[in-house]
């Protein structure tokens, strides 16, 4: 092993570099004060591959494609997958009372479309699942659930439907009884309630990845650019709302907001939450 | 304005560039008119075409123009930037305009002085403090403050103790900003101050020393001022003696001493209300405290990510004492505490927290890596069994953690118990097992490493080609030749890095025939390892590679191996790649040309100093920071001096510290004497390492005061007794203000050195300043 502590050495320069050229294809933005963080989580790898510098790895990554198996990797270390089950439900609540009924009137005839964007493990499309579920949505009329994240590890894990007990620390023990089967001290969502999702990777800075599920009218777009420098989310917001079709309805995390990207978004509130408007 | 009113945008920018390049008399007013522009564009093209050839005549057009157009805001804005941009003299006229009859004017002639960076304004600024209009007197406080007047501290304290609620506030924030901290025992009385007690506070964290903790901590038990603030004062306080002393503790001592309940409670109450940056500070100082009611705040704060570090220092300061809570939090709902409870109970170190994190190895691969990282640097070997079971995780960041942790517990067993995992059935084992045997180079292990080289397993295989180097025996060349040549690419990289491990030259040949692999990342590798071997044998095949490699990385490679092995060939090739519009390319070049020795290397190098880029410019400066010429040094001064980038500026300091040689710290000596970068140099200076002092030290003898207070404090910082030795020197200065600071230092040094001396300034110094402050540290020191 060349490195016996568990950091890898970088230097300021190298450390520049691989953070903007992260940055660049992924978005994910970490400044000098997070550089303990992008090492944490870079230096297992550059250990298992062997190389001799953090030098190395970034020209690994630079001259690999995005879509490369070690890109997959970077995206999979560096994503935040802690999530839960019936988080932020104001906004899940806006969408099933007011936007769900008024979009479905404006367009019977056609499925409504609804894109999350960075789903993690899989608890924000599911949570919209149940919710739209309890509320009869599904006998009424064609949803489409699209769901993606960047990370294939956790599109992996979003696809088994498999979670542990920290993810149900929001969820009434009525509908954790009514979705979920235990099995091995796990958890398995309910069939019915898996199949509404369809799950994809995608990366949110690569446009035609996402070409496909920006079209929905309804995306849910949470806690995703606690992470990315301003410049990266104006990108995302504005290829969003090009592709959205007019109205549009954008959630971002209670943490987030638009305020300080120039963008044509509304922020209106709806029900008991806050929601960016194509008009 | 005739002539442009009736363009369009365009053109109106059009007509500026082409008027910049041929400014007459006339023209120059057309530019000054345009300072006007409704088009913001069209107002900064004319600001940079005025600045760009800016002559005594164009000057005296501004100025007329600052007069007359006072009203126009556009106008005295684009003024006072050409003036800040022009490398012409703008004091003398600004200082002129001090005097005018006009307020609005005086106004402004003090806003563009405290632009300039020029000490010459500062004689006229201190006079502008007696302006009859506030406003003057308001900006010329803020220009003080911005030029960092240390000549200014008596007038502006006297402005702070007028308690003028318009001027006392600026004049409080520019002695923060001067730093000198003289002026700290006449602010302590403002803390009894309604209206400025807050901003106090502040200026007393910047300014004050150990005195000023009794009062602070006094206030916050009266609950009068709010207690981030004062929590914000004292953290920059504690920060200020760590970096310059290596004594914050000292501070947080003092606090200890001081504080009663009502304080804590104050500071706990604090944590409750305050949210951002001011919890790190009520953070840092509860973390100083101990009680049952601290240890609670503090393990409650374990999720908050803003103040993670404050909050886990502070943990491992109570240590086993909160090792009970801190397992508790391992079950925490949120993943942060429980990541945040495992870092800190690994670095108490208490073995009670063992079984617990032995559980955790079993949670999510975040929780998993965390606590093995906790299990190692316990080092307790119960850990030994859970640990090894970790070899076969999925996740190979769980089993790097894992690896590392067998590897610093030490225990006995490992040597056997890794050789029977060598032959385990599972891949994932068997590639743990060779980094371990590898790592150790176990000799009953060995044999089964060589086999591991002909693993089923591609991965497995790769990891032994690795660790063969570090093997002493004569099987290791022929299989890593052997590898390099037939096995898979990702192998044959492998094989081709682990050449670079090789002593001697025996690697030189597979080397050379490996930079025709077709795989890009083995000749990449052999490049790497050809250059680390420095073979001059390899320059003329490396330079082909680096100009008509198909793939960038390993040309990249080999202008970097070619820089290693150096010489005038290298050079000649190297050269080219400075300006070839490549960023990796370019970036190697400097590094390289930077690490080459041969004078040819210099005039590329000096020639990208001048690269438009702030990112170019650093990188050439740390390229230039590998070699010792006087044109460097010289160079280096200049960017200092001359570049307004703060980045680069830092960069040349760091380039001179890190040449080292006596120009390069005279360079340093002088360059303390700029007011911008004076806190850069003394840092620079006070890192150099013991052998340098005496180089330090001769800044004693430079003229100017300034500098001599700089070279008092670099001496003081660096805590050595030779270093105290020098700073003895600077008692016998003939100026007070050298001969406080080095009373001041002494504060914070054994005064063996000097303790004659400052008995003899106690009693005799002819200014009572210096013998009170001589008194005081004499005291000090008895106490």
């Amino acid at each position: 092993m060349q490195y016996p502590s568990e950091h890898v050495p970088i230097s300021d320069g190298t450390f520049t570099l691989l953070r903007n050229l992260i940055h660049e294809r992924i978005g994910l933005y970490y400044d000098m004060s997070r550089r303990d963080v992008l090492m944490d989580r870079l230096s297992p790898r550059i250990i298992e591959l062997g190389l001799g510098s953090s030098l190395d790895y970034y020209y690994l990554l630079k001259y690999s494609d995005t879509e490369s198996q070690e890109w997959s990797y970077v995206v999979d270390v560096l994503s935040v997958p802690e999530t839960y089950f019936w988080r932020e439900m104001d906004q899940v609540q806006a969408l099933v009372e007011y936007l769900v009924p008024k979009l479905v009137a404006a367009k019977p005839d056609s499925p409504l479309r609804i894109w999350s964007a960075a789903c993690a493990t899989g608890e924000e499309p599911l949570t919209i699942a149940m919710a739209l579920n309890e509320a009869g949505w599904f006998d009424r009329t064609a949803i489409e659930i699209n769901a993606s994240d960047a990370s294939p590890r956790a599109i992996a894990k979003a696809r088994q439907g498999l979670y542990r007990e920290r993810s149900f620390r929001s969820l009434p023990r009525t509908l954790w009884d009514r979705y979920f089967v235990e099995r091995n001290g796990v958890w398995q969502i309910s069939p019915e309630i898996h199949s509404r999702v369809r799950w994809a990777v995608a990366n949110l800075m690569a446009p035609h990845e996402i070409a496909g599920f920006a079209n929905a009218p309804i995306i849910f777009c949470r806690n995703v650019f606690l992470y990315f420098s301003q410049e990266a989310m104006s990108i995302v917001v504005h290829h969003f709302y090009h592709c959205m079709p007019a109205p549009g309805f954008l959630f971002l995390g209670a943490a987030e907001s638009l305020l300080r990207i120039n963008t044509p978004f509304e922020l209106q509130e709806i029900g008991q939450s806050f929601v960016y408007v194509k008009r | 304005m005739s002539l442009l009113a009736s363009l369009d945008e365009a053109a109106r920018l059009r007509v500026i560039k082409e008027l910049a390049d041929e400014q007459s008399g006339e023209q120059t007013g057309i530019l000054i008119e345009a300072l006007n522009d409704e088009s913001w564009q069209v107002r900064r093209a004319a600001v940079d075409a005025l600045a760009r050839s800016c002559r005594p005549e164009t000057l005296a057009a501004l100025i007329a123009a600052f007069r007359e157009q006072q009203h126009s805001l556009s106008v005295i804005n684009g003024v006072l930037q050409v003036l800040s941009l022009a490398e012409i003299d703008v004091i003398t006229p600004l200082v002129e305009l001090l005097s005018a009859h006009d307020a609005d004017l005086r106004v402004s002639a003090a806003l563009a002085l405290g632009d300039q960076n020029d000490p010459r304004a500062i004689p006229a600024l201190i006079g502008a403090l007696r302006d009859p209009d506030t406003n003057v007197r308001y900006h010329a406080i803020e220009a003080l403050g911005k030029l960092r007047a240390t000549e200014a501290t008596d007038d502006l304290l006297g402005v702070a103790e007028s308690r003028n609620f318009f001027l006392a506030f600026p004049a409080l924030e520019a002695l923060a900003r001067i730093g000198d901290q003289r002026g700290a025992s006449r602010i302590v009385p403002l803390l009894e101050n309604d209206m400025l007690r807050v901003p106090a506070v502040e200026t007393l964290g910047q300014l004050g020393d150990e005195q000023v903790v009794k009062p602070l901590v006094e206030l916050l038990q009266t609950g009068r001022a709010p207690a981030s603030s004062i929590a914000r004062a004292l953290a920059t306080l504690h920060e200020r003696y760590e970096r310059s002393y290596g004594e914050g503790e000292f501070i947080a001592d003092l606090v200890r001493r001081f504080i009663d309940d009502s304080g804590i409670r104050r500071l706990l109450d604090g944590l409750d209300e305050t949210h951002g940056q001011d919890v790190r500070a009520l953070t840092l100082i509860v973390g100083w405290l101990h009680g049952p009611t601290v240890e609670r705040a503090l393990v409650r704060l374990l999720g908050d990510t803003t103040v993670r570090r404050e909050v886990l220092a502070a943990l491992v300061r109570q240590g086993a004492r909160v090792t009970r809570q801190l397992v508790a939090q391992l079950d925490a709902v949120d993943a942060e505490t429980r990541q945040a409870a495992a870092v800190a109970l690994g670095r108490i170190g208490d073995a009670s927290a063992v079984p617990a994190l032995i559980r955790l190895l079993e949670e999510d691969d975040d929780l998993a890596i965390t606590a093995a990282r906790a299990l190692a640097a316990i080092g307790d070997r119960r850990a030994f069994d859970a640990l090894l079971h970790q070899l076969e995780h999925p996740t190979s960041a769980v089993r790097q953690a894992a690896i590392a942790a067998l590897n610093s517990l030490g225990h006995p067993a490992l040597p056997k118990h890794v050789k029977r995992l060598l032959s385990d059935s599972n891949r994932l084992v068997r590639e743990s097992a060779v980094r371990i045997a590898g790592y150790f180079g176990f000799e009953e292990c060995v044999n089964l490493l060589f086999e591991r080289c002909a693993d089923d397993d591609e991965r497995v295989r790769r990891v032994a080609i690795e660790h063969l180097p570090y093997l002493e025996d004569e099987r290791v060349l022929p299989m890593l030749a052997s590898a390099l040549r037939y096995e898979t690419p990702q192998v044959r990289a492998a094989a081709a890095r682990a050449f670079a491990h090789i002593e001697g030259g025996e690697s030189l040949p597979y080397l050379l025939t490996a930079l025709g692999d077709p795989d890009p990342w083995v000749r990449y590798f052999a490049v790497s390892s050809l250059g680390r071997h420095a073979f001059p044998e390899a320059l003329a095949a490396l330079s082909q590679l680096a100009q008509y490699d198909p793939a960038n990385q390993v040309r990249v490679a080999a202008l970097k191996a070619l820089g290693q092995i150096g010489g005038m060939r290298a050079v000649a090739v190297l050269a080219p790649f400075t300006s070839c519009g490549d960023a990796d390319l370019e970036r190697t070049a400097l590094q390289a040309l930077g690490r080459v020795g041969h004078p040819d290397a210099l005039p590329p190098l000096l020639a990208a100093l001048g690269s438009p880029g702030i990112e170019r410019r650093v990188e050439v400066i740390e390229a230039l920071s590998m070699r010792r010429e006087t044109a460097i040094v010289e160079a280096l001064q200049l960017e200092v001096t001359s570049s307004h980038e703060q980045r680069v500026k830092q960069a040349a300091i760091a380039a001179l510290l890190r040449i080292g040689t006596a120009e390069a710290v005279a360079t340093l000596i002088a360059l303390s004497d700029d007011r911008a970068c004076r806190e850069e140099c003394i840092t620079a200076l006070a890192s150099l390492d013991a052998s340098k002092i005496e180089w330090i030290a001769r800044g004693l003898e430079h003229p100017r005061t300034t500098v001599r207070c700089a070279i008092v404090e670099a001496l003081a910082r660096m805590r050595s007794p030779h270093a105290s030795e020098q700073l003895a020197r600077a008692l016998d200065d003939a100026e007070p203000a050298v001969r406080l600071a080095a009373i001041s230092a002494f504060g914070h040094l054994s005064i063996s050195h000097a303790e004659y001396k400052l008995a003899h300034l106690a009693l005799r110094d002819s200014i009572p300043a210096v013998r009170r402050a001589a008194q005081v540290a004499l005291q000090q020191k008895v106490r």
